[in-house]
């Protein structure tokens, strides 16, 4: 806790950036910072992790919002799902140790990494614009083409949500390394739209477990404001270039990086 | 309410709720004052809440009646995590 607030800061804006450019929360990356490079104690990095994700997804989500990206039908039913989940991972973190909390940090990390790796580049839109999108798909615009998505294996959708938003309440992510390859991999939706759409989201996963660690008392407060203050214009800013970022090469990169904290948050919890 | 009417609202409820966090958080900060600190975080927290709230009455105005329950429940996870929290 002896980092000085503008470390702090500027270590809300590096992740805040990275998260947004890549449409997640910042916390996969947040939380590994503050506990293996500040030495802070892992459940303060969790609980602040968890405001700041707050911050960053909803200045993420004021400019997806504008860009037409969020869908916003879609977004609210998989809600019910990552709420709960959010709920649930809040009161469960209470219950584990600080080693358990580094393991399961590390197997989700690694089991994240793997995934980002592996993940296909489909792309799932469809260019007929007769095509009906159904209840909950939709259209989007890119440059002067407009194509149309429809949403499949939705109660796969629902469940990638519910452990998006337990592994959210527990180790203080956004969940969004969950959900987004789950909805574009196997849901049919478009990897702009679902990353936008987990970020508007997330705001409300969060909330659900971080007054849960807020009524603990584990909430460090200046250590969070000076985080949330430094991940606010970060995610402005990342989201707003996020259309000119090649997201593949930031993808290998996050990929390696998380291979490369998981290994180390094992090495925490043995 | 129209569609994008919906969307610009809440933006400006986002916007509005994370302007007025992250000022107390500052001033929280500079002072340094740890109750400004805590009402700084606590807007934060109910930023997502009061987009919810919007997205409820909203959906309801427009007569969506299916996807309105749905954030209604929404609504009603969240006020059911505050409970929880008032009671630890």
């Amino acid at each position: 806790l002896a980092s000085s607030p503008a470390l702090l800061f500027l270590t809300g804006a590096a992740t805040g950036l990275v998260g947004s450019l890549l449409g997640l929360g910042g916390g996969v990356l947040l939380v590994p910072l503050l506990t293996l490079a500040l030495g802070v104690p892992i459940r303060t990095a969790i609980a602040a992790s968890l405001v700041s994700v707050i911050a960053s997804a909803s200045a993420s989500a004021t400019v997806n919002l504008r860009k037409g990206l969020v869908n916003m039908r879609l977004g609210l039913v998989l809600e019910v799902a990552t709420s709960i989940g959010g709920l649930s991972g809040g009161l469960a973190s209470s219950l584990l140790s600080e080693r358990q909390l580094y393991a399961a940090f590390a197997l989700v990390m690694a089991a994240m990494g793997a995934a980002m790796a592996l993940r296909s580049g489909t792309r799932n839109v469809i260019a007929d614009l007769s095509v009906d999108p159904g209840r909950l798909g939709g259209r989007l615009q890119e440059g002067a083409t407009t194509f149309v998505y429809r949403v499949r294996r939705l109660s796969l959708g629902l469940a990638a949500s519910l452990l998006a938003g337990a592994v959210s309440g527990l180790l203080g992510v956004g969940g969004g390394i969950v959900k987004v390859p789950v909805l574009n991999t196997f849901c049919g939706v478009p990897i702009r739209v679902a990353a936008a759409t987990s970020t508007f989201m997330i705001g409300v996963t969060a909330a659900a477990s971080s007054i849960l660690y807020y009524a603990r008392g584990e909430i460090a407060l200046p250590l969070t404001a000076a985080i949330c203050l430094g991940a606010l214009p970060a995610s402005l800013l990342g989201a707003r270039l996020s259309d000119r970022v090649k997201a593949r090469s930031l993808k290998v990169l996050m990929a390696l990086l998380l291979v490369a904290v998981a290994l180390q948050m094992t090495a925490r919890a043995l | 309410v129209s569609e994008p009417r919906l969307h610009q609202t809440i933006e400006a409820v986002l916007a509005l709720g994370l302007l007025a966090s992250a000022a107390l958080l500052a001033c929280g900060l500079l002072l340094p004052d740890e109750s400004v600190l805590r009402a700084g975080v606590l807007l934060l927290m109910l930023t997502p809440a009061a987009r919810v709230v919007v997205l409820s009455v909203g959906l309801l105005l427009e007569r969506d009646w299916l996807f309105g329950s749905i954030s209604l429940w929404i609504l009603g996870v969240l006020l059911g995590s505050l409970v929880l929290a008032l009671r630890a």
